[in-house]
């Protein structure tokens, strides 16, 4: 087998764009852990569109500890028998959340008036090793959940284990195949619906454009791609096929940074068009201003918030 | 019929065992999932008190 291995490099410092160099396999970059595979294509297609009132105020104990009370006031979606209608229910409510960041150790946890409380922890046991965990539990029986991943970070790869509550085991692998290429797979098997998966992805990046495809044996082929048009502006298309039940998603979005504010907008192929729009009034004060029209479904949502601190 | 019958017994004997470990470790679940919803945010509470540096309890409780 001929030798692999070039001499090192050393162009990669100065700042003329990279042109044709010879790869060192041996010194691939660390891929992105496989959860985040599809993350800027989720951060323009997937913002958290809100409808009703939102207010957060999030007070700084000192560096590493702070609190945070919101107030939600909307109406929140329940689930009907028909497709065509949804049925909502107006609610009101106030969450108290406690967060403590330090580089080892991560603490958050918020609780609702009604009891449910949401905790994240995220512990560095060693410079590689990472065990997060993600729970979310409330009074009712059987209805919690808590999910538990440990995360090996190696020099070119990256190697999770997940365990669940209703025996959950999956376990992700996601490896560099060159400076821009990285390939991954996952492997689960739940419990409770007697079910095992097998999955497949693919992610390539360069400085203006992230493609990435997943196939899962769940049925599901998800592919989108990202592209950098300048600093301020990208723009991201998705596509998403069930080949078990047929569904099909295409979506096309844009993601603004602008120096006072961030525009997220998309429109979908089933007509639903949504745009999110954040503003920084002024320091520690932003304005939320969220819209989704679901033409098919006639179904409106606007939403408007504060965030303080 | 000896053999069935010990084969039996020892059979129940490994039963009953394997379902009081189950039996242990569904009641230490529950306990495990109450002690963190009830617990969790104190800790976190805790925790952040006693960084440095310490915050008084004046603005924990405070809304400003």
């Amino acid at each position: 087998m001929a030798d692999i291995f070039p001499p090192l490099v050393t162009s990669q410092i100065d700042a003329k764009p990279k042109v044709d160099e010879k790869v060192d396999y041996s010194n691939l970059p660390c891929p992105v852990p496989y959860e985040e595979l599809h993350r800027e294509a989720s951060m323009s297609l997937k913002a958290d569109n809100f409808e009703g009132l939102r207010f957060d105020f999030g007070k700084g104990l000192n560096q590493k500890f702070s609190l945070t009370h919101s107030v939600m006031m909307g109406p929140t979606e329940v689930p009907s028998q028909s497709p065509d209608t949804t049925i909502k229910i107006p609610t009101a409510h106030y969450e108290f959340g406690a967060n403590y960041f330090d580089p080892k150790l991560m603490l958050s946890g918020k609780v609702m008036t009604d009891g449910r409380l949401n905790a994240r922890l995220k512990a560095d046991f060693t410079d590689k090793l990472i065990l997060k965990a993600n729970a979310q539990l409330t009074g009712e029986p059987h209805m919690s959940h808590s999910v538990f991943n440990f995360d090996y970070m190696g020099k070119d790869y990256r190697a999770q284990l997940q365990l669940g509550n209703s025996a959950l085991i999956g376990a992700t692998y996601i490896q560099s195949v060159t400076p821009r290429l990285s390939l991954g797979g996952e492997v689960f098997w739940a419990g409770v619906p007697r079910k095992s998966g097998l999955g497949y992805a693919a992610r390539y990046e360069t400085d203006q454009m992230v493609a990435s495809a997943q196939v899962a044996s769940t049925g599901l082929v998800a592919m989108n791609y990202v592209q950098k048009i300048s600093e301020k502006v990208s723009l991201a298309t998705d596509f998403m096929y069930n080949y078990f039940s047929r569904d099909v998603v295409a979506s096309v979005g844009y993601d603004y940074i602008l120096r006072q504010s961030r525009v997220r907008g998309k429109i979908d192929f089933n007509g639903v068009t949504s745009a999110l729009l954040e503003e920084r009034l002024s320091m520690g004060l932003n304005f939320l201003l969220s819209a989704e029209v679901d033409h098919k479904k006639k179904d409106y949502k606007f939403g408007l918030g504060l965030l303080v601190g | 019929m000896d053999s069935l019958k010990g084969k039996g017994k020892a059979g129940s004997k490994g039963a009953s065992k394997l379902d009081l470990l189950k039996e242990w470790t569904n009641w230490s679940l529950k306990k495990a999932k109450v002690a963190t919803h009830y617990g969790f945010i104190p800790l976190v509470i805790v925790i952040g008190m006693n960084s440095d540096p310490k915050p008084h309890l004046f603005q924990l409780l405070s809304p400003v």
